[in-house]
């Protein structure tokens, strides 16, 4: 039995912002909508952060591209080399119960640190790695920005968060990206000039505003890392487990067995505006092993590279410290591993 | 530039509906004021809250309150009103009937289309389960232990069968 339904809206405020929603069939015509499209696009995949966000009128995209079911993003295989590929549209639910994926259960336990089960069917792996940064004086409504006043997300030079600071230091929020940092991974950009390669390390800027180099024209497509047999820790900070922002998340791998190690990789999350890489803390365990001497030796290291530290969310404080904590836990994990 | 409303076939607990979206309307809006099936509530809006959880044709839980309706184009979905079928209450009804898993009410269409999924996941669900499929629904009266005994009682009767 079909029904009609007769056209009935609620009040403007409740609704999304005004905009044209378009989905075109393949990533050829997306890419397209992309390039010749004036005005500001917004990528839809899951939707979960992106229609949050316009929620918030903080998103207000003349036009939405949904690319949720492009054949194009999907997938999850090993090619030829061992290099694991993994579809930029698959849905966290389905990455994480994936055999391929489960080989690695550091990079599964960050699919499932995110959110709930009800928003990861629903969240992407390239829209987890490309969420918009947030902070306290921009995540709210409209109403409240304007009564703050605006900030250097919304369109004015001035940061609430950090006064001296001259641009936006807005935290990253994905749980994914450290994971897939800690495994070396790239991420494939493709734009109707065709495709590139750039490693997640060199991904994400200081920048809260612009925080990522994808350029408008682009969609992230794929996420390549090298096969590899290291152990990884993996942990996420969090108010309530199963559906909150972390207060911090860490990601960290090591080749090797107990103590013994000869390379190590750490990646703090969620402190600042981008995941940061433990360069100098990762060196210590690559050139001391894991044992408790080497482990404080490296905690002590942490704080320097970890850069400037914000009160978003949690004071810079409790940031500087849960860092240390994380880092001493995740590497006596490690150990264990 | 406004946005254009476009026509939209929604096949909701078996029934097929043809209407004009517009791109401002959520799944949810659509699902309440157009399509007019009230049992899906608005909490949070957010993502946070889990009340207007609907199932998607693999019979997994999503947000509706977090998907443009035109996303859902040609697409069949479950509410809750899906879940009695002629006259007959879901055994996951029945079972928050028996065990009291329900207080004001107002999360429980969330709720049980949540518990619905991790049945639907899993007939034999796990403890981990049952928590993980649970967690993104909030009932802010009471709590989750007499829903989970609920889900536990279907569970175990599917384990029988």
């Amino acid at each position: 039995m079909l029904t009609a339904c007769a056209a009935r809206t609620r009040a403007a405020p409740m609704l999304l912002p005004d905009h044209e929603f378009s989905k075109p069939a393949n990533l050829q015509d997306s890419l397209a909508k992309l390039a010749n499209t004036s005005g500001e696009i917004k990528l839809l995949a899951g939707g979960t952060d992106v229609i949050f966000n316009m929620r918030g009128r903080l998103f207000n995209p003349d036009v939405l591209l949904s690319i949720s079911e492009l054949p194009e993003l999907q997938g999850i295989e090993q090619l030829a080399d061992g290099t694991v590929s993994l579809g930029a549209g698959c849905r966290l639910t389905e990455l994480e119960r994936h055999p391929l994926v489960r080989q690695y259960p550091g990079l599964a336990a960050g699919f499932r640190a995110v959110a709930s089960r009800h928003v990861r069917n629903m969240a992407t792996l390239g829209g987890n790695l490309n969420l918009d940064t947030r902070c306290w004086y921009a995540n709210q409504t409209a109403e409240w920005r304007e009564a703050k006043g605006r900030c250097l997300k919304t369109g004015l030079k001035v940061c609430h968060a950090i006064k001296s600071s001259d641009i936006c230091v807005a935290l990253n929020a994905s749980d994914v990206a450290p994971a897939l940092l800690a495994l070396d991974a790239s991420v494939v950009l493709a734009s109707l000039k065709g495709e590139r390669t750039v490693k997640l390390a060199d991904y994400y800027t200081d920048d809260g505003v612009e925080h990522t180099v994808r350029r408008p024209d682009e969609i992230m497509v794929r996420v390549l890392f090298p096969k590899n047999s290291d152990r990884m820790a993996y942990i996420k900070e969090t108010a309530r487990k199963g559906n909150d922002f972390a207060y911090a998340t860490i990601a960290a791998s090591a080749d090797g067995q107990g103590q013994q190690c000869s390379r190590a990789r750490i990646v703090l999350g969620s402190l600042t505006t981008r995941p940061v890489l433990l360069l100098k803390t990762a060196t210590v365990i690559g050139e001391r092993g894991l044992d408790d001497a080497a482990i404080e030796a490296a905690v002590t290291e942490v704080r320097d590279e970890l850069g400037a530290l914000t009160n978003l969310y949690t004071p810079a404080a409790y940031k500087g410290r849960i860092a240390r904590v994380l880092v001493r836990k995740a590497l006596l994990q490690l150990r264990e591993l | 530039m406004a946005g254009k409303r476009q026509v939209m076939m929604l096949t909701i607990n078996g029934d097929d509906y043809e209407m004009l979206v517009s791109p401002r309307q959520t799944l949810l809006d659509v699902i309440r004021d157009q399509v007019g099936l009230t049992g899906t509530k608005e909490g949070c809006t957010t993502g946070s809250c889990g009340v207007c959880t609907i199932n998607n044709d693999r019979g997994e839980a999503v947000l509706s309150c977090l998907t443009p309706a035109l996303e859902w184009q040609g697409k069949a979905i479950t509410t809750i009103e899906g879940l009695e079928v002629n006259g007959e209450l879901d055994a996951l009804q029945n079972a928050f009937l028996d065990y009291g898993a329900v207080q004001c009410g107002f999360c429980t269409p969330g709720v049980l289309m949540s518990a619905r999924a991790v049945i639907n996941g899993s007939g034999r669900p796990s403890e981990e389960d049952i928590n993980d499929g649970m967690a993104g629904v909030l009932c802010r009266c009471t709590g989750h232990i007499k829903v989970k005994e609920a889900i536990r009682n279907v569970a175990s009767y599917n384990n029988k069968t």
